[in-house]
């Protein structure tokens, strides 16, 4: 045998034990290898969703069933408008039409018919519901109250009813309204300072033809709701386009069309601010880079951060609180000693105090001759900045400036540290006429909270820019019963406003969304004095036998935990 | 190249299909001639061929296999899955029976609501829910408000047999039964069709008659995708696979192939007179042995071949001896015949004819003699050509000159059919005049007074003269024996005009010497030809010869037997081809 013979024999055995060896197991063990877990990185750009199948009206059926039918058709209108059309009869269908609000209902709708009559061809049958919301062509939701009631005019037809009278508009159930509709948040851009984003809350419906993503920015696209209505700015310049939204591996590829200008990036960083948190706050791309193209070519990319300077508000952790008129530091601890200077001593007539934000805060405090400032400085003097005796308790804005409304002027004043002036600002004529309580300015500088009377919070915007600033846009977020007396309010942060309200059975925290006028309960024990909120902070002062104490609520939002047992007070924390 | 005329387009058309059809068949015929010569080549394509058929069977049952358990488990999965969430479905739509004031209270608007809560779970579009890989459509064609689908499915996309087969279950109140069907569906939104598993189920709430269709839609590209990379690498493999097996088959093969081809190259040497072509002999397998037999067979051959060349050679130096030796008393004898001869007339008549006949057979003993040495001078090697152009119609007329003579004694006449053109070619004159005058005495004896037609022909490379009698013809075989030396057609025949017997086989050598054939054709009844053909140049090999070796009329009478023998010069094998030309 030669050698190289020898040779071949062995490679030859050496090879069948390998293959022998590989070909009785399915699946060899081997490894260890790198794992390729790119795939499915993030969030899909869409989330699963269901939809109402509407079906056709069915010769048995009789008049509740058509119009129940028919309900669920305008619930399915926007997937398939072909099948409420079914319903209705040739002139009806003219005449009719799915514009204007929605008007949501509560499940639990009633059909009133009428007993059948052989003589009348047509019947007509009464709807009647409470109503719980309208959704506004804006896309608002704004929810209301009180029963609903509208006829239907039916015609008894060979292949069964059809509906001859219709009222325009469509109307869904509440259950529709979750199935179909998202809560969304948009953002825009501060109009005034152009440094801080404004959350917008909206209704989308849900569009099986495109991504979550894709509805989201393009209603960004569009102007924001009534309620931010000259408020806000948007980066995108009229006529832009959304041309594509791609999902990468661990990216979003956004392109856009229309009159960007790549060259142009002075709009660049707040546009990426308003995609990213229009997109994030929605949980879409959470974690991903978004890339922005223009007609295709790149313009911006945006990288996932945890710090958002579009919606930091300059506070830190500082948050304070007063005992006897003298401010102190809260720590995580507990009590953190008095301010420096003229705020941290112990003074009578001293009450409702604000503190701004920035490196270098002022407290304002209102006393009975008008409203002081004082620096939280060892050097800090109170100096009083705006006289009135009645005035509303003072409150910051993110731009430095302070605010209060001169009820028995009715006048809304705002005074600059900085040029040491006061100047009024223009506000709604019907305000005149009301008695403001309160009056706050949330941290992102234009949505403002007033209260009107005891019973009445109504939410407006700061509109216009500089010289030309004035309040608008008022709408009414909550009443209360007669006999209720709402006691503070609060700014969490940009969307949640807490109520509390003090009624003859007791005390009363909500918390309620600006936007939609979602309410969530806060569950209370003790009798709360004022109330202050930063984002994830609630903090209560509660007075119990002559002892102050300060309450935080937990972060599950339903317990109250001794802050300071003794010795407590008002909770402050910078602007809201 | 678009032709002007519908009418010549349309000859140039048959003319490229016959081209294209000659071609075709040309490189069959080449393929075939391979393929034929070819042992390699077919035991290539034979291990193609099998292994193809393998492979695809194998391919095709491994792929159906793989391809039944792919699908089968999914299937599997998504009716298990499917069924999972019927059961919820008709779960939770079964209203609280211990509750019975609820029930009657919010029996017809919570349903919607519970179909609601039920569908957000199955399809994840609940508040925590993640997405499902599948789409539901739960359709209720008799209660308003009942029906709901997840993603963008709409009741149009349920195949449509699927539907059936669902209501006819309804019909029969078989609730249970799950219909499955494998559609490519186009979803709203998508701008591909997609395969997709469509699972059809019932649930029936018993307590208020409620019956709802539940289908849905498992998304079924990904095993499609697997399946198709599963299929392109059976077939990459298989394709590798029968090329690696053609491969080996061709090693395999060339390893046998290529000591047989040496061995067939070292034959055709040994078959053309190289006596010393030897086999490489390497190793000790059955090829070397082949090998070795080989050579032995080569060397006992070599040397018989010497043995008998030698013994032929003291043959022929014999024959050539006896000639010349004869030579000299045969002067003298025939000196004394003259005598005799001369003086026969004062002789007694029985005398003088036994001086005639002395006399004759003298003479034919003398050209006899001539022919033997000639003959031998052919075997020595030794015959040499007097090369001049002649024009070649002269030569046959001095031929036919010679023989009128005779020709006269046996009545017989000749038709010339000469061209009217010089056939001028580079000959020896005095032997291609022999040889026309052997064919024509021959003629004569064997023409039985009929006519003998001489014809002569030219081309741009031979010219040729065909000599035609009537006689009695050959039998088959005989067309090749003519020209072996001293044969006779018929033993018992005497030769009337003297011949010596050696007369063709001379004409033969003769021909063979200008590098031309002489071929003879003859038929028992119609006579023979003998043609003689001659290339113009001496020294260029004969391609074709001007006329046909089987005379026209015979040829166009019997066009369909070919009777056609070539009678072999050293380049018979062409002649013959190209006569047919």
């Amino acid at each position: 045998m030669t050698r190289t013979s020898r040779l071949g024999t062995a490679l030859a055995i050496v090879a069948a034990m390998v293959l022998g060896g590989s070909g009785c197991t399915v699946i060899p063990p081997n490894g260890p290898y790198t794992v390729n877990n790119d795939e499915g990185a993030g969030d899909p750009l869409s989330k699963p969703f269901q939809r109402m199948i509407a079906i056709p009206p069915q010769p048995g059926w009789g008049a509740e069933d058509t119009i129940r039918g028919l309900q669920a058709a305008m619930a399915a209108y926007a997937d398939d408008p072909s099948v409420l059309a079914g319903y209705l009869t040739p002139e009806a269908r003219a005449k009719w039409t799915a514009a204007g609000p929605v008007t949501v209902i509560q499940d639990q709708y009633e059909v009133v018919v009428p007993p059948p009559r052989e003589s009348e061809a047509s019947t007509e049958v009464t709807l009647k519901a409470h109503v719980a919301a309208v959704i506004n062509e804006d896309d608002s939701y704004k929810p209301t109250g009180g029963s609903w009631e509208r006829p239907f005019e039916l015609v008894k037809l060979p292949e069964g009813y059809r509906v001859s009278s219709l009222p325009a508009g469509l109307l869904l159930t509440e259950s529709d309204v979750a199935r179909a509709y998202r809560p969304t948040n948009l953002y825009y851009v501060n109009r005034s300072t152009q440094d801080r984003l404004v959350v917008d809350r909206v209704r989308l419906r849900l569009d099986t033809m495109e991504t979550f993503a894709q509805t989201v920015l393009e209603r960004l696209l569009e102007p924001p709701t009534e309620a931010l209505r000259g408020a806000v700015t948007s980066s995108f310049p009229a006529g832009t386009k959304i041309e594509s939204i791609r999902s990468g591996e661990d990216r979003v590829i956004i392109n856009l069309s229309g009159p960007l200008d790549t060259l142009d990036l002075s709009t660049e960083e707040t546009l990426r601010g308003q995609i990213r948190n229009s997109l994030n706050k929605n949980e879409i791309a959470k974690g991903r880079v978004i890339e922005i193209l223009v007609d295709g070519e790149s313009y911006t990319v945006d990288r996932p951060d945890s710090v958002d300077q579009w919606l930091d508000d300059d506070v830190r952790d500082s948050a304070y609180y007063v005992d006897k008129g003298a401010v102190h530091y809260l720590t995580k601890d507990g009590p953190g000693g008095a301010v420096a200077g003229a705020a941290g001593e112990q003074r009578e007539g001293y009450s409702h105090f604000a503190v701004s934000a920035g490196p270098n805060p002022l407290i304002a405090a209102r006393t009975s001759t008008g409203i002081s400032v004082a620096g939280l400085a060892p050097e800090g003097v109170w100096q009083e900045v705006i006289q009135g005796d009645d005035l509303t308790p003072p409150t910051w804005n993110r731009d430095g400036s302070l605010w209060t409304y001169d009820g028995k002027n009715g006048a809304l004043l705002k005074y600059d540290p900085v040029r040491g002036r006061v100047d009024p600002v223009q506000v709604p004529e019907e305000l005149d006429r009301l008695e403001i309580n309160q009056f706050r300015i949330a941290r992102d500088g234009v949505r403002v909270a007033v209260t009107t009377g005891d019973e009445t919070v109504q939410i407006g915007a700061l509109t216009g820019e500089g010289a030309g600033t004035k309040l608008g846009n008022l709408q009414l977020l909550t009443t209360t019963e007669t006999g209720n007396e709402i006691k503070d309010i609060a700014w969490r942060d940009d969307e949640r406003l807490l109520v509390l309200v003090q009624g003859t059975a007791g005390q009363t925290l909500n918390e309620i969304n600006v936007g939609d006028g979602e309410t969530t309960g806060v569950p209370l024990k003790d009798r709360l004095q004022s109330v202050a909120a930063f984002q994830d902070q609630v903090l209560a002062d509660v007075t119990a036998k002559g002892v102050t104490k300060l309450m935080a609520l937990s972060q599950d939002q339903q317990t109250w935990t001794p802050k300071i047992d003794a010795n407590g007070g008002a909770p402050l924390f910078p602007l809201g | 190249m678009p032709p002007t005329k519908k009418r010549s387009r349309r000859r140039t058309l048959r003319q490229i299909l016959g081209g294209v059809r000659r071609r075709v068949r040309r490189a069959a015929g080449r393929t075939r001639s391979v393929w034929r010569r070819s042992l390699q080549l077919q035991v290539v394509t034979s291990t193609l061929v099998i292994s193809v058929i393998v492979v695809v069977v194998l391919g095709t049952f491994l792929f159906g296999q793989i391809n039944k358990s792919v699908v089968d488990s999914s299937q599997r999965t998504a009716a298990s899955e499917a069924f999972a969430d019927r059961l919820q479905i008709a779960d939770a739509l079964t209203p609280e029976t211990d509750d019975p004031a609820k029930q009657a209270d919010g029996a017809e608007q919570g349903a919607g609501n519970l179909l609601d809560e039920v569908m957000d779970t199955i399809t994840g579009s609940g508040e925590n829910g993640s997405e499902k890989r599948y789409e539901v459509l739960i359709l209720n064609l008799t209660t308003p408000g009942q029906s709901r689908a997840s993603g963008s499915v709409v009741p149009a996309d349920v195949p449509l047999t699927l539907r059936l087969a669902l209501q006819r279950n309804i019909r029969v109140y078989k609730w249970e039964a799950a219909t499955g069907s494998i559609q490519t569906i186009r979803f709203g939104g998508e701008s591909q069709p997609r395969l997709t598993y469509v699972v059809g189920g019932i649930v029936h709430l018993p307590t208020n008659g409620r019956t709802y269709e539940v289908y849905h839609f498992f998304p079924f590209d990904e095993e499609e995708e697997l399946l198709s990379n599963v299929r392109l690498a059976i077939v990459v493999v298989g394709l590798g696979l029968v090329l690696l097996l053609a491969a080996i088959a061709y090693l395999v093969a060339r390893q046998v192939v290529t000591p047989v081809r040496l061995a067939r190259q070292a034959a055709e040497r040994l078959a053309s007179g190289r006596l010393d072509e030897r086999l490489k002999v390497r190793g000790e397998d059955d090829l070397a042995r082949l090998a070795n037999s080989f050579n032995e067979m080569a060397a006992n051959l070599a040397l018989k071949i010497h043995q008998l060349e030698e013994l032929s050679q003291v043959q022929r130096q014999f024959v050539s001896d006896v000639s010349h030796e004869l030579r000299t008393p045969l002067t003298t004898v025939r000196m004394a015949a003259d005598l005799l001869y001369d003086a026969r007339e004062d002789f007694e008549p029985m005398a003088a004819r036994s001086a005639e006949l002395m006399q004759a057979q003298l003479e034919r003993f003398e050209s006899m003699l001539a022919d033997l040495l000639e003959i031998s001078r052919y075997d020595a090697g030794a015959a040499t050509l007097d090369l001049e152009p002649v024009d070649i119609r002269d030569v046959v007329l001095r031929a036919i000159g010679d023989s009128e003579a005779l020709a006269e004694r046996h009545g017989t006449r000749f038709e010339l059919r000469l061209p009217n053109e010089p056939c001028v070619a580079e000959i020896d004159n005095r032997r291609v005049e022999r040889i026309l005058r052997n064919l024509l005495f021959n003629a004569i004896e064997h023409g039985e007074g009929r006519d003998i037609v001489v014809t002569v022909g030219a081309d741009r490379d031979a010219v040729a003269v065909a000599v035609r009698d009537h006689g009695i013809g050959l039998k088959p075989g005989e067309d090749t024996m003519v020209f072996d030396r001293f044969w006779r057609a018929d033993p018992s025949r005497a030769r009337t005009i003297g011949g010596t017997g050696l007369g063709l086989a001379i004409s033969r050598e003769d021909a063979g010497l200008h590098g031309g054939w002489l071929q003879a054709w003859g038929q028992p009844g119609e006579g023979s030809q003998f043609r003689l053909t001659l290339p113009r140049n001496a020294g260029v090999d004969l391609k074709g010869s001007p006329l046909s070796l089987v005379p026209p009329e015979i040829e166009m009478r019997r066009t369909w037997r070919t009777s056609m023998t070539p009678v072999l010069l050293p380049a018979s094998g062409d002649g013959a081809e190209h006569d047919e030309d």
